[in-house]
């Protein structure tokens, strides 16, 4: 099997900055589009990304998000440095939120966004460090049924 | 159903160049909540909420909404009008609240669509999660 990347670049999210919140994930859209991957795998891949930016930009300092394509998968690691997860099960759990009422207004914190990573990848990691931060890593297959 | 007849149903304000309200509409989704928006929104839906902030318009550029109708007589501000023109993004607000705004678009034949997740299967996903205490 070929994990050769075709493509791969990294970006930087800071965490705090809701006016730029999201720009990347958008770049990232954009970028599967130009290449002309199917609408559904780039639905998929803009809606982790964009949910995992979020978090970022609710919970942590900076970000260092890393996106690869390969022929067979698109993969993104976002290593964080942040106050880190205490519990993961419970933050994986639908509707549990740690967020503040200001995330609140702006229609977020709902609980739903680890959750919604997971149901739109088709591998979904995530390892915490108390007062380190976060690493989350998702893959979606551009082949094959999700 | 074009975008332009759905702004003399809701009696809507616009924000946009007209031609962008000769947008075909298929599908819509009432949400105020952004998280609901990308969990089960459809992608292309026309979007009726009354949540005015910037996020919006990255939520919509992420799902490729087909546009935003701001609902309870909300009103976008300047910089969301202009980004939205540029990423043309159709905006329009009506005084009527969000029951009111759905049911009359439901009754003129527009549905919601199931999303893109409810299409699916259950999610086969490989959680792995690691904490260090």
């Amino acid at each position: 099997m070929n994990q050769r990347a075709m493509y791969s670049q990294s970006f930087t999210i800071k965490g705090g900055d809701f006016i730029n919140a999201g720009t990347v994930s958008v770049r990232i859209k954009r970028l599967l589009k130009e290449i002309g991957l199917k609408p559904d795998i780039i639905y998929r891949a803009a809606i982790c990304c964009y949910e995992a930016e979020m978090n970022v930009v609710m919970y942590a300092n900076e970000a260092t998000l890393d996106f690869t394509i390969t022929v067979e998968n698109i993969t993104v690691k976002l290593s964080d440095k942040g106050p880190g997860i205490k519990n993961i099960e419970l933050a994986m759990k639908e509707g549990y939120s740690t967020a503040t009422e200001k995330m609140r207004e702006m229609g977020f914190g709902a609980g739903m966004g680890l959750p919604n990573i997971k149901n739109n990848a088709d591998v979904f990691e995530i390892e915490s460090e108390i007062a380190k931060g976060t690493i989350i890593s998702f893959k979606i297959n551009l082949n094959g049924k999700h | 159903m074009l975008l332009k007849e759905i702004k003399e149903l809701l009696k809507c304000n616009w924000y946009s160049s007209e031609e962008l309200l000769n947008k075909e509409i298929q599908y819509c989704f009432a949400a105020d909540l952004m998280s609901d928006v990308l969990r089960y929104g459809r992608t292309g839906s026309l979007l009726m909420t009354g949540l005015t902030s910037n996020q919006i318009l990255q939520v919509a550029e992420i799902l490729d909404l087909s546009g935003i109708i701001f609902v309870r007589g909300k009103k976008p501000d300047e910089n969301i009008i202009a980004t939205a023109e540029l990423r043309k993004i159709p905006l329009l607000s009506t005084n009527l609240l969000l029951f009111d705004s759905c049911g009359i678009l439901y009754a003129q034949g527009l549905r919601g669509g199931k999303s893109n997740l409810m299409e699916n299967d259950e999610p086969k996903s490989n959680v792995q999660s690691i904490v260090h205490d």
